[in-house]
């Protein structure tokens, strides 16, 4: 599994390029081509009030994507990786996973929100509707962001993010996938941290001779991923936790000093994540670091 | 000047404008209240009986008891012609924005909207605070909250309905689907069907050089004419069966209907085989990728549709009481009907794939502006509405003197509706109507004799207003729907006045001619 092209969509906020060039790194993973998308919000330019379609804003909309867009190319086309643009009129979410379809992109990049005082989530509602419908894997790049520890409010640049990946494992078929594709990071990992919490919903009400078989079983679990990365040769160690699964994925990240978190998911829906919740939402969510989802 | 310091001023001067006139119409009848005991009809009335909240529908104020402050007392009567103002610029800002100044209007028209109808509202509140806020109610209440729900239910409802499959846009098979989309309008709305059959009609044309009088023919027949035989084909009728037309009544606009439409759709067929032969396409075209057949998806939608038809037509049928809301009588049923239809929607919404909406490119977006535009009007048609139901009384007696013959209700309801949206343009002149014949008489006693005694005049607002809704960009909501679908799909649309003097003067003209010179 390698990431060979990837779809960067963006909306021309602050630090978008940045975030791009972080991203261009996966060229030792693999990458040849990236599809660079603009998305013109179809109520941007249409459904004028009893007026209609505003074509001249469409055409300025699209120069001015394509201008800079063309700049940005220069910059992949030096790192030795070709580039295509796209330039479409409709509602984001499903024109992107159109396009992410026709081109059989192997990688969607998503942007980042700013978190604000009052929001407490670092992606937007369009960033998690991609995340809930994508067959393929998106990486929420979050390449410069604030958020509090211990009282400090901290900035941070997440520019090298494949440095210190921390893989996030339920043992789930996802989550094999994501171990497959953190296995094409040779070159770019200094170290895999391989972590798996034991859930309280899982130790809820077990005894003690119970828990220490999940344990003795996950640290085994975790030893063999280990020793599967580290055939493709990259360096990895081991991490078993318990508590609450998202909450104890951000902490260990944090604490590891991890440079982005990897997870399956099961790509619940709207419904069924309501109901059931979802650890990799939440941490995508909710993480100041990069998160890479894999359906 | 920033556009912010003249806002702020017309906004100063209009609750200017209001408040001195009422102070010296105060005076003026006191001193006609002190020689002429008991029949004083006035502002000072008015606004000393709105502190004691006896407000009826209709705007009529009832006195405590004796003479001079017993008379019957109709706003309608008291207010002044530039009352209007408001309802004019809201009109005219619909009209012109999207011409003069488009991107501003595309992001800013929610408050122009709001801006007027403040410029209304906050004086007429000062001015004759309780009556005022009853009228505004009423017309929320009673006019735009059923009015925004239907139009939210057939667009939810209909954009859950999907012509999915490979159509070749032959003169035939174009003249047969602006058939069906004219025949549909009527049961789902206008938008309804102007949303569902717009996209397929221009896939199954792209392959044509000449499209753009095709998309005219459309909005004039499906987004227009075709929803004039119920009152939930075409805003206008809905409101007219909100002031209690029949359900059915609108079906005696068949003739006229069968009429216009059946010219349109000839002339189309005509105007299509020539340009079809003159691109040189009388051969099949060579088909591009695999032929996918035609196939209906979302049909379930259908029974939420027929759920909407029942729940208008049983709202207008039986009768459940009333309850007061906010101190304005509302029909038991109505409530019943508007819980009903957005049961319906909702259930519409959970029940559709997403991909349904996505390949139909659903948006709220449209419906929202209309949302947002159509709470202006009717706040500040509020007193367009009391004067001219006041007849002649009213200040707007002139335009009820002038307005006599049919003719004179189907062409001037149809012109200003051809150039201001047709809904309000209809209740405007259903009110002139009730004001000419029905003066002073409860809506409730003058519709019935409106249908029945003077039913030729009802045809003709009601036709007006539907048919003139093609006449120009602006007469009907989707119209500007369709055209902004068909511009982002590559068809060229001619502008604002192209549309009029290329196609309107040219085929509904002598249409609307015929159709006078026939009915009216």
């Amino acid at each position: 599994m390698e990431f060979k092209k990837i779809l960067f969509p963006t909306k021309f906020r602050e630090l978008a390029f940045n975030s791009l060039e972080s991203i261009l790194e996966l060229k030792k993973a693999g990458l040849n081509e990236v599809v660079l998308t603009y998305i013109i919000p179809r109520d941007e330019v249409g459904f004028v009030p009893y007026g209609g379609y505003m074509k001249d804003e469409e055409e300025r909309l699209r120069e001015q994507a394509r201008i800079r867009f063309e700049s940005w190319q220069e910059a992949i086309s030096s790192e030795g990786i070709e580039s295509k643009i796209r330039i479409e009129v409709g509602n984001p979410v499903p024109k992107l996973l159109r396009i992410a379809e026709e081109e059989k992109v192997d990688l969607i990049i998503a942007g980042r929100k700013k978190r604000t005082v009052l929001g407490k989530v670092y992606i937007g509602s369009h960033t998690l509707e991609l995340v809930r419908r994508s067959r393929v894997p998106i990486l929420v790049s979050k390449y410069m962001v604030r958020f509090e520890c211990e009282g400090d409010l901290i900035t941070r640049v997440n520019d090298r993010i494949f440095t210190r990946p921390l893989l996030a494992t339920d043992w789930s078929e996802p989550s094999e996938k994501a171990l497959k594709l953190v296995s094409s990071f040779k070159g770019l990992a200094d170290k895999v941290l391989v972590t798996h919490i034991i859930g309280v919903k899982i130790s809820k009400g077990l005894d003690k001779s119970e828990l220490n078989r999940i344990e003795k079983e996950s640290k085994e679990r975790l030893e063999e991923y280990c020793d599967r990365l580290k055939k493709d040769g990259i360096n990895a160690e081991p991490h078993l936790f318990s508590g609450r699964s998202a909450h104890e994925i951000i902490r260990v990240a944090r604490e590891h000093k991890a440079s982005m978190i990897v997870m399956g998911t099961t790509g619940k829906d709207r419904f069924k994540e309501f109901w059931l919740g979802s650890v990799s939402h939440r941490v995508t969510e909710e993480s100041e670091l990069p998160v890479l989802l894999v359906p | 000047m920033r556009l912010g310091k003249w806002i702020a001023i017309i906004f100063l001067l209009s609750i200017f404008a209001f408040w001195v006139p009422v102070m010296a119409t105060d005076q003026g009848v006191a001193s006609t209240h002190d020689t002429e005991h008991g029949s004083t009809h006035g502002a000072e009335h008015a606004v000393a009986e709105t502190g004691h909240g006896d407000v009826h529908p209709g705007s009529e104020l009832h006195g405590h008891g004796d003479a001079g402050h017993g008379g019957h007392v109709n706003l309608g009567e008291v207010l002044k012609l530039w009352t209007c103002i408001p309802f004019a610029c809201m009109l005219l800002s619909i009209a012109l924005f999207p011409l003069l100044a488009p991107k501003f209007w595309h992001h800013h028209f929610g408050k122009v909207s709001a801006f007027w109808a403040a410029c209304l509202a906050i004086p007429f509140l000062i001015a004759f605070k309780g009556v005022a806020v009853h009228e505004i109610l009423h017309i929320i209440l009673a006019d735009y909250v059923p009015f925004i729900i239907l139009l939210w239910a057939l667009y939810t409802i209909s954009g859950g309905i999907l012509l999915k499959g490979t159509l070749r846009g032959t003169p035939i098979v174009n003249t047969i689907m602006i058939l069906i989309g004219t025949v549909l309008a009527s049961w789902m709305g206008t938008t309804g069907a102007a949303m569902l059959l717009i996209r397929p009609f221009l896939k199954a044309n792209n392959y044509r050089k000449n499209r753009t009088f095709m998309v005219v023919f459309f909005i004039f027949l499906v987004a227009n004419i075709g929803g004039s035989l119920t009152p939930l084909g075409d805003p206008p009728l809905f409101l007219g069966f909100l002031h209690g037309v029949d359900f059915f009544w609108t079906m005696k606009i068949m003739p006229h209907m069968l009429v216009t439409a059946g010219i349109l759709l000839v002339v189309y067929f005509f105007l299509d085989t020539y340009h079809y032969k003159k691109e040189g396409l009388t051969s099949a075209p060579v088909e591009e990728g695999e032929k996918e057949p035609l196939k209906l998806v979302g049909t379930h939608n259908f029974i939420f549709l027929g759920g909407v038809v029942v729940s208008v037509l049983i709202s207008g049928i039986v009768d459940w009481g009333e309850v007061n809301t906010l101190g304005i009588h509302r029909a038991v049923q109505d409530w019943a009907r508007d819980g009903f239809l957005i049961l319906m929607a909702i259930l519409s919404l959970l029940t559709t794939s997403k991909r349904i909406h996505e390949d139909n490119d659903f948006s709220w977006f449209p419906i929202v502006e209309v949302a947002y535009l159509f709470i202006g009007i009717f706040i500040t048609m509020v007193p367009c509405l009391l004067i001219l139901k006041a007849g002649l009384k009213g200040e707007m007696g002139f335009l009820i003197a002038a307005v006599k013959e049919p003719m004179h209700y189907f062409w001037v309801t149809g012109t200003l509706s051809g150039f201001l949206d047709n809904a309000p343009t209809y209740l405007t002149f259903f009110n002139t109507a009730l004001g000419a014949f029905y003066p002073g008489m409860p809506e409730a006693q003058a519709v019935p004799l409106l249908m029945t005694e003077s039913s030729v005049y009802l045809k003709a607002i009601s036709a007006g207003a539907v048919f003139f809704g093609s006449f120009s960009y602006i007469g009907n909501a989707p119209n500007f729907m369709v055209r902004s679908i068909a511009e982002e799909g590559g068809t060229p649309m001619p502008s604002f006045f192209g549309y009029i003097l290329k196609y309107s003067l040219v085929f509904l003209f002598p249409t609307f001619v015929v159709v006078t010179l026939i009915f009216f």
